[in-house]
């Protein structure tokens, strides 16, 4: 399995450096030959998934008008686009689903000729198990699964998934993400195997685990663990780090930490789904997002990790040393990205999961 | 009522257009799907049609009679919260001042109109446990009491959803409810509660049975309600439905359960409006 | 039930007896007491609305101020409109043929006509995406301009709520009394007549709560307008559920207020408007 290990340290790109937004755009852009192309583009993400300015920046810089159509999660990302693609030229699916994507033939390879600021990511990111040589897409933003939780109810800090899956002090007073692949994977990892384990008589194990803890459990949360924790509803939820971020920033009392046993570190792509309409524009955009002011103004907007070098190093060291944000490395080395396990390990996840919840 | 033959030109003008887009974009799109539920899937995205039944019969697995028989009992309760506490509201609507009437039925939707994931987040702020109606009880030293993450919640959820499906109808039925009638058993001495029972009543069944209807079929079908109401175990069938098709991929089986459903369901609406074509007079 | 009756109050004048009067208050109160909560969080400085940190009129000044939320927003009202009008119209003559009509397969006819509140929302969403994709009426829709642009989400719409109307307004004319009708073509009324002066109004209330039914499903949809909208068409609910992921922002809170506050307003002023005498219709 592909560990990634972030070493922020990478090249300098100091050609870059001084140059605004505006500018770098007009350099990247082949204008010639985006006459062919009408000058619109569509854009599917999540929403406010992205600077405040970055799109209104982006139409200034080349004349492309971006329209940003919303989804909730990625299996609706998925199955909108199972049938064909109505009209999207960029996709920001996450890692795992994009793997599944590229199996299905359901997105279309880079031309990485026409991606120089591709240079400014960081090494570790321009190369990705579940996407040999970054052929289909680009790491847009990254982030962990961990462990949300107040501190004053909880004793010590928190470094393992046992407080969330057999701990009976905690009673009543936890969460799970409502998500088979987060929570099996989880579990997983508490038990010292790979999360993309298949093996059955593990999962069975798991399963087990899962269905034992459960007496534990307050609610499946469907991601808003956050705000369960905010209120006071619960002291220990599982979440994405992005998410505990937010609420840490106005509750001192809340703090965040992917067990040492590691967990899901996920990375959400931007790619260019099959039957774009106008692949040229998409990726003018695709290499307008890795432009280092760009993504800096995005991951300062989105408080999410940027696997872009260049951007990191304009950041404030607010963001830089959040250890929410960047996990230490001992820990970041037992995470693992969620592959694409094919569908009948995915049928099997998905039973286990009805199970325990029916259990 | 009249057999079609009488005045083919008027049926057939009524009957035509809603039919037409009923089949064009209602049944054929449902026919992929249909299809689809007696299919294997042999890739990520596709399908191939092999006559299988494995999708029916694996929705009769122990777990998900479970989970079916759990959607059933938990709609069940909440249709007759809902017609508990729709009744009087359509009621009193329907005898309120006359100027009122307007404003009345629009206040009862209002709520409505807001975003269901919105009025569900509103609804957790008031049940939580450090919650408004928590804080209320405690200013007279009641509680705090966990009213949240129960079947409980799912169920005071889904009559909040679902409240404007039984007002409507209701207040359809009895608006202009031919009050001479309830007059004639008022003179002839009855009290009014019997009046209630023996005369209102029957006299809006039809609005009950299709608030009943309008309820109860899209409780078992809810998703986001139990997602976020319920505890640990609340998943409800739409909760698997959902799930096949999105996390788990599998629209054959999606699909194969979608139609027990509809199966179900259909049966009996069907027969219900067999035996009321029958039974003359009371048709509803 | 009361027995004991206060000077003035009838029999029938359910509407000034004290305990309907109460239970009504109570259930009206119980129906609000959320809706005034997320009013309240409208004013609140907290970004996620979880906890109350302080009174603002930010999450209006940047509701108001965000283009995207009002576009979203008025392809909703849009959508729920035109859904409305074809769904009232269409809903309320299959709820006419089945009530005057006998013809073979009725009941089968019944049953399928009431599929569309039968099958789950996902199932119906994926189904017409398939639909539309195949038909290439996906791709030629997006080629639209607004708000044919929509037609897609408008024709499921429709589909799942014309339905819903039928079922409230036939079980309104279950009331009818044919007798009304033959009175009227006996006084030498035509068809057409007849149906526009007698069938009509008796039929009101119900085409009132069938429309009003129809306005409510189409208004807060999800998946199926997520599964039938193209790259250009957001709607409210898909805003606001793709917002789920970073946190809903108080602004949408801000949006729904003002939602409901120019509904109230401007339906008081109609009623103001009204002459007296026609103010009891409906």
């Amino acid at each position: 399995m592909t560990t990634h290990r972030p070493r922020f340290s990478a090249k300098r790109r100091s050609v870059l450096k001084g140059l605004g937004a505006l500018g770098l755009g007009l350099t990247f852009l082949p204008r010639n030959s985006l006459s062919a192309e009408e000058k619109k583009l569509n854009f599917y993400n999540w929403d406010t998934y992205i600077g405040e300015t970055t799109l209104a920046d982006f139409e200034k810089a080349s004349g492309i008008e971006v329209k940003m159509d919303l989804f909730a999660d990625n299996d609706e990302l998925f199955a909108k686009l199972k049938a064909g693609n109505p009209g999207y030229d960029v996709i920001c699916p996450t890692n795992d689903n994009l793997e599944r994507m590229i199996k299905a033939n359901m997105v279309v390879p880079l031309d990485h000729a026409k991606l120089p600021s591709f240079s400014n990511m960081d090494p570790v990111f321009q190369d990705a198990a579940f996407d040999p040589g970054r052929k289909y897409s680009i790491a847009y933003l990254w982030g962990t699964v961990g462990v949300g939780y107040r501190k004053s109810k909880v004793e010590g800090t928190v470094d393992s998934w046992k407080v969330l899956f057999e701990e009976p002090k905690y009673a009543g007073r936890i969460a799970l993400l409502g998500d088979a692949k987060l929570v099996i994977g989880s579990a997983l990892k508490y038990l010292g195997h790979s999360l993309n384990t298949t093996d059955p008589a593990i999962l069975k194990q798991v399963e087990d685990l899962l269905i034992a803890g459960k007496k534990n459990v307050k609610v499946y949360a469907d991601d808003n663990g956050q705000d369960l924790l905010a209120s006071g509803d619960v002291d220990l939820t599982m979440e994405y780090n992005g998410d505990i971020l937010q609420v840490m920033k106005e509750d001192d009392d809340i703090s965040y930490a992917v067990p040492t046993q590691g967990g899901e570190m996920w990375q959400d792509c931007l790619a260019i789904p099959t039957g774009a309409p106008r692949p040229e524009n998409a990726h003018a955009f695709i290499n307008y997002i890795m432009d280092p002011q760009v993504e800096a103004a995005i991951a300062d907007f989105v408080q999410y990790g940027t696997p872009n070098a260049a951007a990191k190093k304009l950041m404030s060291k607010e963001y830089t040393e959040n250890p929410a944000i960047f996990p230490p490395p001992e820990v970041i080395a037992k995470c693992e990205p969620a592959l694409y396990l094919g569908e009948d390990a995915t049928k099997l996840r998905s039973e286990i999961w009805t199970r325990v919840q029916a259990a | 009522m009249d057999s079609w033959k009488v005045n083919p030109r008027v049926f057939w003008t009524l009957f035509t257009p809603g039919t037409f887009w009923l089949v064009l974009f209602f049944l054929i799109p449902l026919g992929w799907l249909f299809h689809d539920s007696f299919s294997d899937k042999i890739s990520i995205t596709e399908t191939q049609f092999t006559g299988t039944l494995a999708n029916y019969i694996r929705a009769f697995d122990a777990v998900y009679l479970t989970i079916i028989w759990k959607s059933v009992w938990i709609s069940a309760v909440a249709t007759a919260l809902c017609l508990l506490t729709a009744y009087p509201i359509a009621f009193g609507i329907c005898f309120a001042p006359a100027k009122w009437k307007p404003l009345l039925l629009l206040l009862v939707i209002l709520p409505f109109w807001i975003n269901l994931l919105i009025r569900t987040y509103a609804l957790i702020a008031v049940f939580r446990t450090q919650g408004y109606l928590n804080l209320v009880l405690g200013w007279v030293g009641l509680g705090p009491y966990e009213m949240l993450y129960n079947d409980g919640a799912v169920i005071v959820g889904l009559v909040y959803v679902y409240m404007p499906f039984m007002v409507l109808p209701l207040y359809a039925t009895i608006e202009r409810l031919d009050r001479s009638f309830l007059e004639a058993s008022l003179d002839l001495g009855g009290s009014q509660v019997q009046t209630f029972f023996k005369v209102t009543l029957p006299l809006t069944m039809p609005g009950i049975v299709t608030g009943i209807i309008l309820v109860f079929i899209p409780c078992l079908g809810s998703f986001l309600t139990p997602a976020m109401l319920g505890g640990a175990n609340a998943i409800m069938i739409g909760n698997v439905i959902e799930d096949q098709f999105k996390a788990a991929n599998d629209w054959p089986f999606g699909s194969a359960l979608s139609f027990l459903l509809m199966y179900v369901t259909f049966g009996a609406l069907a027969l219900r409006a067999f035996l009321a074509s029958r039974s003359k007079g009371v048709d509803v | 039930m009361a027995q004991t009756l206060k000077p003035g109050s009838g029999p029938l004048d359910y509407g000034n007896r004290t305990w309907l009067k109460i239970l009504f208050a109570a259930i009206f109160f119980a129906l609000y007491a959320p809706i005034f909560t997320l009013i309240a969080f409208s004013f609140n400085t907290d970004k996620r609305g979880v906890v109350w940190r302080g009174f603002t009129f930010d999450n209006y000044v940047k509701a108001w101020n965000n283009a995207d939320l009002q576009e979203a927003m008025l392809n909703s009202l849009t959508i729920a409109f035109i859904s409305t009008i074809i769904a009232t119209i269409l809903g309320s003559m299959v709820a006419l043929v089945l009530w005057r009509f006998r013809f073979p397969f009725k009941a089968g006819y019944e049953g399928v006509m009431s599929l569309p509140i039968v099958i789950p929302e996902i199932c119906m969403g994926v189904s017409l995406l398939l639909f539309f994709t195949n038909a290439g009426m996906m791709a030629w829709s997006v080629s639209f301009v607004w708000p044919f642009n929509l037609i897609n989400i408008i024709i499921a719409h429709v589909a799942f709520c014309f339905p819903f109307v039928a079922i409230v307004v036939r079980s309104r004319l279950v009331g009818f009394n044919r007798q009304l009708e033959e009175a009227s073509k006996d006084l030498g009324a035509s068809e057409w007549q007849t149906f526009w002066n007698v069938i009509v109004p008796f039929m009101m209330p119900g085409l009132i709560a069938g429309a009003l039914l129809a306005f409510t499903l189409s208004l807060d949809d999800f998946v199926i307008t997520y599964f039938t909208s193209g790259p250009e068409t957001v709607t409210f609910p898909v805003k606001v559920y793709s917002l789920v992921r970073r946190g809903v922002s108080p602004e949408i809170n801000a949006a729904s207020t003002a939602l409901i506050v120019i509904t109230v307003v401007a339906t008081v002023l109609a009623m103001k408007l009204q002459a007296p005498d026609k103010s009891g219709k409906g």
